[in-house]
């Protein structure tokens, strides 16, 4: 570990309309890790994984540096080849191919083709395809290979999985699981689906409060209580919600 | 699925050539015969006339739409035309220049509504139908302001109401400084194809592609202001061609920008020399105002378009 990480929080603090999502998050992620973010039902997790792609949020206070450099240091087009973000639902107006669509992400050449993406996640059928005519999965799935194609090291992705089914679901998990040399940053709900692509997790309690940590010590009966408010248990490696 | 490859190549082919054959017999055909003085003075200027402002006026709504991410926007629709009706009727009353009061009223009207809308435009859902209420109670003020100053001015001193409030060719002069205009247009679209392509996807989406949004947004303003602006001062306020240009080449599945820039204006040009025919020779030996053509045409298509994106 010698280099800056690639994303830092430096006492970032984020509000909207009155009330604090997030205190004094001080926290950073490096290539290699995979990043979930997790918390209740509007705690902040979206506008969390706006600021630190760079996006408008509400209110925010502190920094974020990616590879050491304040966000607002870099010029829009260097940001484009660190960072690059999925947001959960792309709003389309205009006809565009899905080939096309992945062509003009393309941010840092030399990556995967834009095929070889597409195979990946099970939609290499689409390319022909117009993006306003997909499904929601399959124009999740298009998003999240976009999101690659762009070629940045920081891959932010506002739940992955929202739309995909259990197929699809286990697919995405070995498609993220795959980047070793990148690192990212994602937020999902289904803590069985977590404990298999997450190296960290990041917890949003509410009221402000987070922890964050390696999935294995963050991902227990007491810290998952405290996240979203019910009890679980562990049965043969699969956590259940106990009513 | 978008056009590609040889049948991209076969569709610009048919378009230019359809272009050419409509230009043509435009100029050949008319209630006075092949008279070639009449030709010469008369029907020539007024095609090459026809031909700039459905030009300009395509480009324009090309580039609101883009602008607006709105494929429903349009100068006219929006109230743009109207203000540049507006700022020309002022410059004549004050005795200034007509194109740069059409110019000036047009960005005016670009600026305001880009302003009230800012909201719809920041929000990440659908603000369309937002969008568009905004655009047609701009043109609604513009309309009644152009109204009132063509009540209070003295008849010698300006062309008539049709003119201003429909848009009218009879006796447009200087077609070819609106077809030289819509040419640097269109070549500066083409310039930045690829970040006009990325605007397409989103504000939000082309700036974390990296794109310079701000710059582009005023770029794309004030050229689409000034062409609506020039289209106004030469033919009056014609509606509707920067509407349906656009978006029956996206039907036919021209999606590009780098085809769109070019098609557009060509486009654009035949659709207005043909209403222009159609206004000169469907009530021989009358002439009606090609805006109200135009409008005949395009306010139905608005319609379909409307419900096609509800959809």
């Amino acid at each position: 570990m010698n280099a800056a990480p690639l994303i830092e929080a430096r006492a970032l603090t984020l509000s909207s309309a009155g009330r604090t999502l997030l205190r004094a998050l001080s926290w950073q992620a490096r290539v290699g890790e995979r990043w979930c973010v997790i918390g209740r039902n509007a705690v902040g997790k979206s506008t969390l994984l706006r600021a630190l792609a760079g996006l408008p949020v509400p209110q925010r206070e502190g920094a974020v540096d990616w590879l050491g450099r304040p966000q607002a240091a870099w010029n829009p087009a260097d940001a484009a080849a660190v960072r690059a973000f999925a947001p959960q639902q792309p709003s389309d107006r205009f006809p565009i191919s899905v080939q096309r669509l992945l062509e003009l992400a393309v941010c840092v050449p030399g990556g995967p083709s834009t095929g070889a993406l597409l195979h990946a996640l099970d939609a290499a059928c689409l390319a022909e395809r117009d993006v306003m005519q997909l499904s929601g999965g399959e124009r999740q799935r298009v998003a999240l290979a976009q999101c690659a194609a762009q070629g940045a090291p920081l891959m932010l992705l506002d739940e992955p999985i929202a739309f995909q089914d259990p197929a699809h679901q286990r697919l995405v998990a070995r498609w993220l699981a795959g980047f070793g040399g990148r690192c990212l940053v994602f937020s999902a709900h289904d803590v069985n689906w977590i404990a298999g692509v997450a190296t960290h997790v990041l917890a949003l309690h509410g009221e402000g409060c987070w922890r964050a940590g390696p999935v294995a010590k963050m991902l227990s009966a007491d810290n998952l209580e405290a996240v979203y408010g019910c009890r679980w248990r562990q049965t043969e490696g699969a956590w259940l919600v106990v009513d | 699925m978008g056009l590609q490859g040889r049948r991209l190549a076969v569709f610009a082919a048919m378009l230019v050539a359809a272009a050419l054959a409509l230009l043509t017999v435009a100029v050949l055909v008319g209630s006075g015969g092949l008279d070639a003085q009449l030709i010469a003075q008369l029907r020539a200027p007024r095609v090459l006339a026809a031909a700039g402002v459905g030009a300009l006026l395509a480009l324009s709504g090309l580039a609101m739409q883009v602008l607006l991410r709105n494929p429903l926007a349009d100068p006219y629709v929006l109230g743009t035309s109207g203000g540049a009706s507006v700022g020309a009727l002022l410059a004549l009353a004050a005795g200034a220049s007509l194109w740069i009061g059409a110019a000036a009223g047009a960005l005016l009207a670009g600026m305001l509504l880009l302003s009230l809308a800012r909201s719809a435009l920041a929000s990440s859902d659908d603000a369309s139908a937002r969008l568009i209420l905004t655009g047609a109670m701009l043109a609604a003020v513009t309309g009644a302001l152009a109204t009132l100053l063509l009540t209070i001015t003295p008849d010698e001193r300006l062309r008539g109401a049709i003119f201003w409030l429909v848009g009218d060719l009879s006796g447009a002069q200087h077609g070819w400084v609106c077809l030289l205009a819509a040419m640097a247009f269109a070549l500066a679209l083409l310039a930045r194809r690829r970040s006009i392509d990325r605007m397409m996807l989103g504000t939000e989406a082309a700036a974390l592609l990296g794109e310079p949004v701000q710059r582009l947004r005023y770029e794309l303003l004030v050229a689409a202001s000034l062409a609506a602006g020039l289209a106004v001062a030469t033919a009056g306020a014609i509606g509707f061609v920067g509407l349906v240009v656009p978006q029956l080449l996206r039907l036919v599945g021209v999606q590009r920008t780098r085809e769109l820039a070019w098609m557009s204006p060509v486009s654009g040009a035949a659709l207005l020399v043909g209403a222009d025919l159609v206004a000169r020779m469907v009530a021989v030996p009358m002439e009606l105002p090609v805006g109200s053509v135009m409008a005949l045409i395009g306010a139905p298509l608005f319609i379909a378009f409307l419900g096609r994106s509800a959809r």
